[in-house]
C-alpha cells in the first residue's frame, strides 16, 4: 500500500517534468499557431484594410468564399488541377524513394558515393534553385533528352505506348510519369533519407531468422521490411503531403504568393483555407486508408 | 522435415558450389541495379552541370543554339563578378547567418527540449497535444503567416502590453517586423520552420532509450533536467547532426518567411530570387526573358548552392553516418 503511494508520487513528479520540458513548446503553440490559425479564419470571412495600428477587420460573412468559388473564374480550375497533381505525385514519391532507399542501403562497391550523389536534392530541392532550373533544364531536359537517353534516339516513348497498345487512359499517365520524372526524383530527396534511417533500425536478427527459415526475397520485404518500415513510412507520407501541398509548382500556391505580396490578405485567406479543407479532406482519407489497411496488418 | 532441409541449405551457402549457382541472378541484380542507379543519378546531375555550364557563357555564347554544351564563347569572370555584385554577396551571406542559421540552431535546441518532453513523460491530455502536434505538421506556414504578420507589426503577448496602452496611453508593444527577433521567437517556442518535423524525428529517437537508463539516474540523485543534458543530449548525436543538417538546408533555402518578414538586407534565397529584376533595375537588359540573363542567373545559383555544399561536405560523413547509426538504438 505503502509502496503504491510512493510511485504515484514519482509518477506525479514526473508528470510535472513533462510539462516543463513542453511548456515553451505550449506557448508557442498557442502564440504562433492557435492565435494565428483563428485570426486567419476571421480574416478569411472579412474585410480587412491595414491601418496604421495594425488590420481592421469588418465581418462580411461568407461572401470571399462566395467570391472564389462562384465569381473567380480560374480558382475551381487551379483547384482541381492541384488535387490531381496531389493524388497521383504522393504514391509515386514515396514508392520511389522507397525504391532508392532500399538500394542505397544494400552493400555494394561505391555505396557511399552514390550516397553523397543522392542526398544532392536534400541540399538543394527545398527552394529558389530548384524553382529555376526545373523550370528551365528541367523542362528543356524532360522535353528532350531524357526521350532521347531513354530510347537511344531510335523511337520516341510514344512510339513504345503505342507499340504496347495501352488504354489512352494509361498511357497519358506514363507520359506524365515521364515528363515529370525530374520534378518526381527530386523531390525525394529527404523522403529518401527518412527511409534509410528507418532500414537501418530494423535490427538484423530478424533477417537472420528469416534466412534460416528459407524465406525468399520477397516475403523479407513484405514481411519485415514493410511492417518495420510502418511508423517511417506513415511520417514520409504526411511530409511529402505538406510538401506539396506548399511546393511552388502548385498552381494555388502561385498565385496565393503572388497576392500575398500585392497585400490583398481577406481574398488570400479565404482562398488557403478552402484549399486546405479540400486537401484536408484528400490527406485524411489517404493516411485512413493507409492505417486500416496496411498498418493494422501487423500490429 | 522442411525446416532440416532449410538448415542445410542455410550452412550450405558458405560453399562455393551454392556461391556459383547463385552468381547468375546475382550478376543480373549488380546490373539491374547499375542501371537504375546510374539512371537516376543522370536525373540528378543533368540539372547541376547545365547550370554550371550556362553560368560560364558569355553574351556571344549565346547567339548559337546547337552548342549547349560546349559553348563557343565564354566569360565566367564577369558573369560570376556581375551575380556577385548583384546579390550584393558578403552582406546577403551575412544577412542569412543572422537571420536563419542562428535561428535554424535556436530550433535545434528548443526542439530537443520539447521532444524529450513528449517521449519520455508521461502526463495528462498527452494524446491530445500529440494531436496538436501532428496539427502544426499539417497545417503549413503559409496558413498562419498573415496573421502573424500582423502581430509582429506590434507584438503583444496576450493581450497584455494592449491592455496597457488602452489604460495608460503607453505604448509597450515593439515592431517586431524586420528585426532578427521575428525569427528567432518562433524558433525559441519550437514552432519555427518546419518544427513539427524535427520534433517528431527527435521524439522517435528518444522514446528508443531504455527506461532503465532514466531510472538509474533518478536512483543516482539526477533529476530529469539533469538527466536529460547529461544523459539525453550526449548519446544522441547522431539525431542531433541529421536534425542540424534539415534545419541549416531549410533556413538558407528559405525565401518565404524573409520575403514577408524583412524589408531590407534580404538573405540570399531573396536575393536569388530577385535577380532577374534586379538586372532590369539596374539597367542591364530591358527585358529579364532574355537568354543572357540566364546566365547570370545560373552563375547565382551556384554562388547560392557553394556555400551549403561546403558545408555538406565536411558534415556529409558524419550525417550519413548518423543515418546508418540512427537505428543501431532503435
Amino acid at each position: 500500500m505503502k509502496n503504491r503511494k510512493r510511485t504515484r508520487g514519482i509518477e506525479q513528479i514526473k508528470s510535472r517534468y513533462g510539462w516543463i520540458f513542453i511548456s515553451t513548446w505550449l506557448i508557442g503553440v498557442v502564440l504562433f499557431f492557435a492565435i494565428p490559425v483563428i485570426q486567419s479564419i476571421i480574416y478569411s470571412f472579412s474585410q480587412m484594410t491595414i491601418t496604421e495600428d495594425g488590420v481592421n477587420t469588418v465581418w462580411i460573412g461568407l461572401k470571399n468564399y462566395k467570391y472564389i468559388i462562384g465569381e473567380h473564374t480560374d480558382y475551381l480550375n487551379w483547384l482541381s488541377r492541384s488535387i490531381t497533381n496531389f493524388v497521383y505525385s504522393l504514391p509515386i514519391i514515396v514508392l520511389l524513394s522507397m525504391v532508392l532507399a532500399l538500394l542505397l542501403n544494400q552493400n555494394f562497391r561505391g555505396r557511399l558515393f552514390f550516397r553523397a550523389l543522392y542526398f544532392m536534392p536534400v541540399i538543394i530541392a527545398t527552394g529558389v534553385v530548384i524553382d529555376l532550373i526545373s523550370g528551365m533544364a528541367g523542362s528543356d531536359m524532360t522535353s528532350s533528352s531524357v526521350n532521347e537517353s531513354v530510347s537511344g534516339g531510335m523511337f520516341s516513348v510514344q512510339d513504345i505506348i503505342a507499340v504496347l497498345d495501352l488504354p489512352a487512359e494509361i498511357a497519358e499517365f506514363v507520359q506524365k510519369i515521364i515528363s515529370d520524372i525530374f520534378d518526381l526524383i527530386w523531390n525525394s530527396g529527404i523522403q529518401t533519407v527518412l527511409f534509410l534511417a528507418g532500414l537501418q533500425s530494423i535490427p538484423s536478427t530478424l533477417y537472420e531468422a528469416s534466412k534460416v527459415e528459407g524465406a525468399t526475397k520477397w516475403e523479407e520485404f513484405w514481411f519485415i521490411t514493410f511492417p518495420m518500415l510502418s511508423n517511417v513510412t506513415l511520417l514520409v507520407i504526411i511530409y511529402t503531403m505538406v510538401e506539396l501541398f506548399v511546393s511552388n509548382s502548385n498552381v494555388v500556391v502561385d498565385h496565393v504568393y503572388s497576392l500575398m505580396r500585392a497585400a490583398i490578405y481577406d481574398e488570400t485567406s479565404a482562398m488557403m483555407w478552402f484549399y486546405f479543407l479540400s486537401i484536408g479532406v484528400v490527406m485524411g482519407i489517404i493516411v485512413g486508408a493507409y492505417k486500416k489497411f496496411l498498418q493494422n496488418r501487423w500490429s | 522435415m522442411r525446416n532440416i532441409k532449410s538448415v542445410s541449405g542455410s550452412l550450405l551457402t558458405k560453399n562455393t558450389l551454392n556461391n556459383v549457382k547463385k552468381s547468375a541472378p546475382d550478376t543480373l541484380m549488380f546490373v539491374f541495379r547499375m542501371v537504375l542507379l546510374i539512371s537516376i543519378g543522370f536525373v540528378i546531375i543533368y540539372p547541376l552541370i547545365y547550370m554550371i555550364v550556362t553560368s560560364l557563357v558569355s553574351r556571344n555564347g549565346f547567339f548559337n543554339s546547337t552548342r549547349v554544351w560546349i559553348p563557343e564563347a565564354i566569360s565566367p569572370m564577369f558573369n560570376y563578378k556581375t551575380a556577385w555584385e548583384l546579390m550584393d554577396y558578403g552582406n546577403s551571406v551575412w544577412a542569412t547567418v543572422k537571420y536563419e542559421l542562428v535561428s535554424a540552431l535556436i530550433e535545434v535546441c528548443a526542439c530537443a527540449v520539447t521532444a524529450y518532453g513528449f517521449a519520455r513523460f508521461n502526463f495528462k491530455c498527452k494524446g491530445l497535444l500529440v494531436g496538436v502536434l501532428f496539427l502544426t505538421i499539417l497545417v503549413p506556414d503559409m496558413m498562419v503567416l498573415i496573421p502573424r504578420m500582423a502581430n509582429y507589426s506590434n507584438m503583444d503577448i496576450l493581450g497584455i502590453f494592449g491592455l496597457v496602452n488602452k489604460l495608460t496611453g503607453i505604448d509597450l508593444r515593439p515592431n517586431l517586423l524586420g528585426t532578427a527577433a521575428a525569427f528567432y521567437l518562433p524558433s525559441l517556442f519550437s514552432m519555427g520552420l518546419r518544427s513539427g518535423i524535427m520534433i517528431f524525428i527527435y521524439i522517435q529517437f528518444f522514446s528508443s532509450f531504455p527506461k532503465e537508463l532514466e531510472e538509474a539516474a533518478w536512483i543516482d540523485g539526477a533529476g530529469p533536467i539533469k538527466t536529460f543534458l547529461r544523459i539525453a543530449i550526449p548519446s544522441s548525436g547522431v539525431v542531433i547532426t541529421t536534425v542540424l543538417v534539415f534545419s541549416l538546408i531549410w533556413h538558407w533555402n528559405d525565401n518565404l518567411l524573409c520575403s514577408m518578414y524583412l524589408n531590407a538586407e534580404y538573405p540570399l534565397a531573396m536575393q536569388l530570387d530577385l535577380l532577374p529584376t534586379t538586372l532590369t533595375t539596374m539597367g542591364y537588359y530591358l527585358n529579364p526573358e532574355t537568354p543572357e540573363t540566364l546566365a547570370f542567373q545560373m552563375a547565382g545559383c551556384v554562388l547560392f548552392v557553394t556555400p551549403m555544399l561546403i558545408i555538406y561536405m565536411i558534415l556529409q560523413r558524419k550525417f550519413i553516418e548518423s543515418i546508418d547509426r540512427v537505428g543501431i538504438t532503435g
